[in-house]
């Protein structure tokens, strides 16, 4: 079992490391435009090259990379891992024309969740979890209706959306969402009605102490949203 | 910024410049201890130990673990918005247009998708 109880120096809620662990295994899983294997290697390259996030880009010695990954899978991989203040438009849409849209936001769904439980890891002081065991399967290549543009690199839901923007961004792979918010929930948001109570009781920091930490994070990786 | 709203929401009034200094409280309780450790995991840095253990000490181990985890998800959230180019909600751009410029977030690269880009400093 991943994220065992025991690795943590202190307790961690149940809640948590139950959302921690189904993400995790999700990682394994097939997806909808990836498989298995080939998410598990992205989980791979975006931990190692954030390992190495204080090197110069272009200065990490990498070696060859054990995956056959399309050449942009790889690239999108560490780029997003180690690098979140160096994407812009043209770098994604080069990507997303090379892998599709679809691939892009799968392999981006994939990087975000490698790295919030890397970072949850190194804040607590223990090993990161080991990546999951791939499992056999062919993607789902589900791709949902109701797509459209609003100024994104992406496409994203458009009907009846009243929440955030941040909580579509993945929105065109609706596994990424689920695997991805299901940590963002017990991480940070808890429920809908919590998130948007200024005053929180359900969690044991106050949620000014918890916006500050969120406020600092963004800002040191220049994080505009 | 939902930093502000929730400060607003207890009457308390909160330096929003903590978000860009160094181990600043921002009028936070245990706001130093807080932005200290986040900049320490992000950074990796060789303090990273010793932040740790100052913010468990401070804390106690039932809102050390909520830091823990809020550092760690919004490294994930951040790159979220970063990879996707999504821009920024109408209300919070209206909420934080008084602050946006003086703290700089207008000049980093995520300001384009939102049209409120300044040129880099």
């Amino acid at each position: 079992m991943s994220f065992e109880d025991s690795r943590f120096p202190v307790p961690v809620r149940g809640d948590l490391t139950a959302a921690l662990r189904r993400s995790w295994a999700d990682i394994g899983r097939p997806g909808a435009w990836w498989k298995g294997p080939e998410r598990v290697a992205i989980a791979a390259l975006a931990r190692a090259e954030r390992i190495r996030r204080n090197e110069p880009p272009w200065s990490r010695d990498r070696g060859e990379p054990r995956t056959r990954l399309p050449e942009k899978a790889i690239e999108a991989a560490r780029k997003i891992g180690a690098d979140p203040t160096h994407l812009d438009r043209d770098w994604a849409e080069a990507a997303i024309t090379e892998l599709g849209d679809a691939r892009y936001v799968e392999l981006a769904s994939v990087v975000v969740t490698t790295v919030a439980a890397d970072a949850f890891c190194e804040a607590m002081g223990i090993e990161h979890e080991t990546l999951p065991e791939p499992e056999a399967g062919e993607p789902s290549r589900e791709r949902p209706d109701n797509m459209g543009d609003i100024g994104a690199w992406v496409p994203v839901q458009v009907i009846d959306w009243q929440r955030a923007n941040v909580a579509r961004a993945l929105s065109l792979v609706p596994e990424g969402v689920r695997t991805f918010f299901r940590m963002v929930a017990a991480m940070y948001s808890g429920t809908a009605t919590d998130f948007n109570e200024m005053v929180w009781d359900h969690r044991p920091m106050s949620r000014p102490q918890v916006e500050l930490l969120a406020a600092r994070v963004s800002a040191l990786n220049q994080c505009f949203y | 910024m939902l930093l502000r709203a929730s400060s607003d929401a207890v009457g308390a009034e909160v330096d929003l410049s903590a978000a860009v200094e160094e181990a600043a409280d921002g009028g936070v309780e245990d706001g130093a201890v807080l932005t200290a450790f986040a900049e320490a995991v992000v950074r990796a840095t060789d303090d990273l130990n010793a932040a740790r253990a100052r913010a468990l000490e401070a804390l106690g181990p039932a809102k050390f673990v909520e830091a823990a985890a809020t550092i760690g998800i919004f490294n994930g959230l951040v790159r979220v918005a970063d990879s996707t180019g999504i821009p920024g909600d109408p209300q919070m751009l209206e909420s934080t247009a008084d602050v946006r410029g003086p703290l700089g977030f207008n000049r980093w690269a995520g300001a384009r998708a939102s049209g409120v880009a300044e040129a880099p400093a």
